[in-house]
């Protein structure tokens, strides 16, 4: 049924983190240094304060014993943490969801029972997928309405010795690289088509990951390359079948806006700045939002807040309820596309008519402004870019059905 | 209608072009990636500048400028721009003070201060007018309110003024070396009717500069803080008449530069980040590839490419024709309403760069990224509320 009340447990939940933003990731956020778009470091301590909250295991299921929310629920929390610091949000957003995707859906029995304990048991323990490569192109761009000829294989090799896997190669801008613990790796196996994920541990001998300069990379969280130099991975740590790596799969059938609502956080913190400033600054004789021309900017921004709120949950429930699809409830087209689409050059846009009100100090490295529009740029420009999603949305549009490699990398 | 410049106008073009290529470009992106705020400043490029007439051009050729037109003025601007919005900002801003000291100063004054700016290559102008509580008011002051607006205090002490306050956000303020302060010298009474403008010179007693603000654009372009301690100015250091600071329209009408080359300026400077713009852009489509093929071939490209083209050539044409209705004394409202475009227009052209070149894992051409961060100064420079509305008003007239 159609309702758009949210349980009693999602206000909790929804609370508890805005209070937690408000009292201690707003004041170290909001602090010069941490000011600076371009030298951010991660802030450690934050995260594990986040962590003992149970955020990491967010959507674990219960039985694996996470909190087992739903997206709905997942995107509430990333876009209350976003407004406090996005990169606090990205890293709990990623893990959270790497969480569930491995632990409920991708791994063995077996494989559960290596790896849940310490993911469950340490704060720091962190997911991550090393999925990328330098020469990868995962943008649609000239396949668009055209079968893709072949798709490349991965140049991160996987070599079979006896009772062991052994890697080499590099992969690139991955997320959280520098704080996980443990890699789900897609590889190339001799022999078979389509890449293999094996699950590494980052204390493997011969994985060393390198920091990006962030001046030349843009990202929220944590990021990292990843280089594999003969490193030796046991054998029962294939994730699911040779030759057919499950992750893209399953994370494109997740279909999950947190991306979305992170950038809805962003620009809810541009928002909400402008809007407190608005009420306090005094000119013409009057604050500032007494006058037509900031009153009717801050309108425009709360009105395009509000909409990109609308779809985002839109697409986060309807990616709860498949049936909702199947009852013909909801629009069968790629909804969490869309979303994150209209979210991503929306919000943009709204971060910069905040800056309006702020006048000269809204360029000022030590002020807050500038930062949102960054991280409302990295986020308009993350993935390959809003123009390609738009491609994707058009072959929805049209039904045109593409073989499953290209659908991985929405 | 005949758009063809002279040959003096294609030769300042011509130089200015080759010295932003060949020695403003190389040096661009080395300056902006430097952290301290103080330490982006580069005296050897304003010297290699001022050398070639790029500090001087619009003073008139009696004082030893090169007395040039505002459509020259606005071909070199565009062009140094190309190299660099921010040095190309910081060569024009002392056009537009040679500008006010040529329409507004008397000869003795000139004789003091416009010959030793000449003289030197290091000497570089501002003016203060923004104030921590008095920024938009000072622009578009409410008729009726004598509180707003800025506070500076000025009082006569015999034939000195001491002066008491800050100002913020003041461009060549850590650099320049003679400043056009805007003071009050009646509080009582609404801004304009008790504003006075004043010479000050970088080593006035009681004068300093304080913070240097650390913007994320423009970042070569000096800005900071005044601070005024019983700063002491002569008499003779009044521009114009005691509670008659808006000379640019009192004294000297719409002819005199102020505003009028303020507005033209920015317009310029857009125009010029804008073809970088359009460069990098058509570059980056032939050459990168996605899919096998060059990017060029796809529809969406050539589309972005169109409309930052477009734009781009239709802001140079609105610059064009407000610089050659400067030069015709024609009383033009055009200006300001080009400077609101080209903000627009700046915005929207390196935005679409960005988007061509992508971001893919998150990897930025710094080039690119840096014209997006340059362009964001237009927004509350060129095109606030304030900005918009004066141009209206006007027209509304």
């Amino acid at each position: 049924m159609y309702s758009l009340e949210l349980s009693p447990e999602q206000i909790e939940i929804r609370d508890t983190i805005r209070d937690f933003v408000a009292r201690e990731i707003k004041p170290f956020a909001q602090q010069s240094a941490r000011l600076e778009a371009l030298d951010r470091r991660l802030p450690l301590q934050l995260l594990d304060q986040v962590s003992q909250m149970g955020l990491r295991a967010l959507a674990l299921s219960e039985a694996s014993g996470g909190v087992g929310v739903d997206n709905l629920t997942c995107c509430i929390v990333t876009e209350e943490f976003a407004t406090g610091d996005p990169d606090i949000a990205a890293v709990l957003s990623h893990t959270a969801t790497l969480a569930h995707v491995l632990f409920d859906q991708a791994m063995s029995a077996e494989q559960r029972s290596r790896f849940l304990p310490s993911f469950l048991g340490e704060d720091r323990h962190h997911l991550a997928f090393a999925e990328l490569e330098a020469s990868s192109d995962p943008a649609l761009g000239m396949n668009y309405h055209r079968p893709e000829t072949s798709e490349a294989a991965l140049k991160t090799i996987a070599a079979r010795e006896g009772d062991v896997w052994i890697v080499n190669g590099t992969k690139t801008c991955v997320p959280n690289a520098p704080i996980a613990d443990l890699f789900a790796v897609e590889v190339q196996t001799p022999g078979t088509h389509g890449p293999s994920t094996l699950l590494v541990p980052a204390k493997s001998a011969g994985l060393t990951v390198n920091e990006p300069d962030q001046t030349t990379r843009w990202y929220h969280g944590a990021c990292g390359d990843v280089s594999f130099d003969n490193v030796r991975v046991p054998a029962e740590n294939l994730l699911g079948p040779q030759g057919g790596s499950p992750l893209r799969r399953i994370l494109a059938d997740l279909a999950t806006p947190q991306l979305a609502a992170l950038n809805l956080g962003i620009g809810r913190a541009a928002y909400e700045a402008a809007l407190d400033y608005a009420q306090l600054r005094v000119q013409g004789g009057r604050r500032i939002i007494e006058h037509q021309a900031i009153g009717v900017k801050l309108a425009d921004v709360a009105i395009k807040l509000e909409v990109a709120r609308a779809i985002i949950w839109q697409a986060a429930w309807a990616s709860d309820h498949p049936e909702a699809h199947a009852s013909r409830s909801v629009s069968a087209l790629p909804l969490g596309a869309i979303a994150q689409t209209f979210a991503a050059e929306t919000i943009y846009g709204c971060t910069k008519q905040a800056v309006e009100c702020f006048g000269a100090m809204a360029v000022m490295r030590d002020m807050p402004l500038q930062k949102h529009v960054h991280d409302a740029l990295i986020c308009l420009h993350s993935g390959t870019g809003t123009s390609d999603a738009k491609l994707r949305i058009a072959e929805a549009l049209a039904g045109y059905r593409r073989p499953t490699a290209m659908l991985a990398a929405e | 209608m005949d758009f063809s410049l002279s040959n003096e106008q294609r030769h300042w073009q011509m130089t200015a072009r080759k010295f932003a290529d060949e020695e403003i470009r190389p040096i661009s992106l080395a300056r902006d990636a430097i952290a301290e705020p103080r330490e982006t400043f580069d005296w050897d490029i304003i010297k290699k500048g001022s050398k070639l007439g790029f500090r001087t051009m619009a003073v008139p050729k009696e004082w030893g400028g090169q007395g040039t037109d505002f459509v020259t003025q606005a071909l070199v601007m565009t062009e140094l721009a190309r190299g660099d919005s921010a040095i190309s900002k910081t060569f024009s801003q002392n056009w537009k003070w040679s500008h006010l000291i040529s329409a507004t100063c008397t000869e003795e004054q000139k004789g003091r201060f416009l010959r030793p700016f000449v003289e030197d290559d290091t000497f570089l102008l501002g003016k203060g007018i923004s104030e921590p509580s008095a920024g938009s008011d000072n622009r578009l002051p409410p008729a009726d309110d004598p509180k707003a607006g800025l506070k500076l205090r000025a009082e006569r002490h015999g034939d000195e003024w001491i002066l008491n306050g800050e100002k913020c956000f003041i461009a060549n303020a850590p650099v320049g070396k003679l400043f056009f302060i805007d003071a009050r010298t009646n509080p009582n009474v609404p801004l304009r009717e008790g504003t006075t403008m004043f010479l000050v010179p970088r080593d006035t007693p009681g004068f300093r500069i304080g913070k240097v603000f650390n913007k994320n654009g423009w970042r070569f372009y000096q800005n900071g803080e005044m601070i005024f301690e019983n700063a002491r100015v002569p008499h003779a250091n009044v521009v114009g008449q005691v509670n008659a600071s808006d000379v640019k329209s009192k004294l000297a009408g719409d002819r005199s530069g102020g505003d009028i080359f303020g507005d033209l300026e920015l317009a310029a400077n857009a125009l010029g980040v804008c073809l970088e713009a359009c460069d990098q852009a058509m570059r980056h489509a032939r050459a990168a590839k996605q899919g096998g093929k060059i990017l060029f071939e796809q529809q969406i490209i050539q589309l972005k490419l169109n409309k930052m083209h477009m734009l781009t050539e239709a802001l140079r044409s609105f610059v064009m024709r407000v610089a050659w209705e400067h030069d015709q004394k024609l009383n033009s409202n055009c200006a300001g309403l080009a400077m609101n475009f080209s903000s627009d227009v700046i915005h929207e052209v390196t935005e679409l760069n960005l988007d061509i070149h992508g971001a893919f894992g998150g990897i930025v051409n710094k080039a690119v990224e840096k014209l997006v961060r340059d362009a964001l100064i237009w927004t509350h420079l060129a095109a606030d509320n304030v900005q918009r509305m004066k141009a209206a008003r006007r027209l509304g007239r």
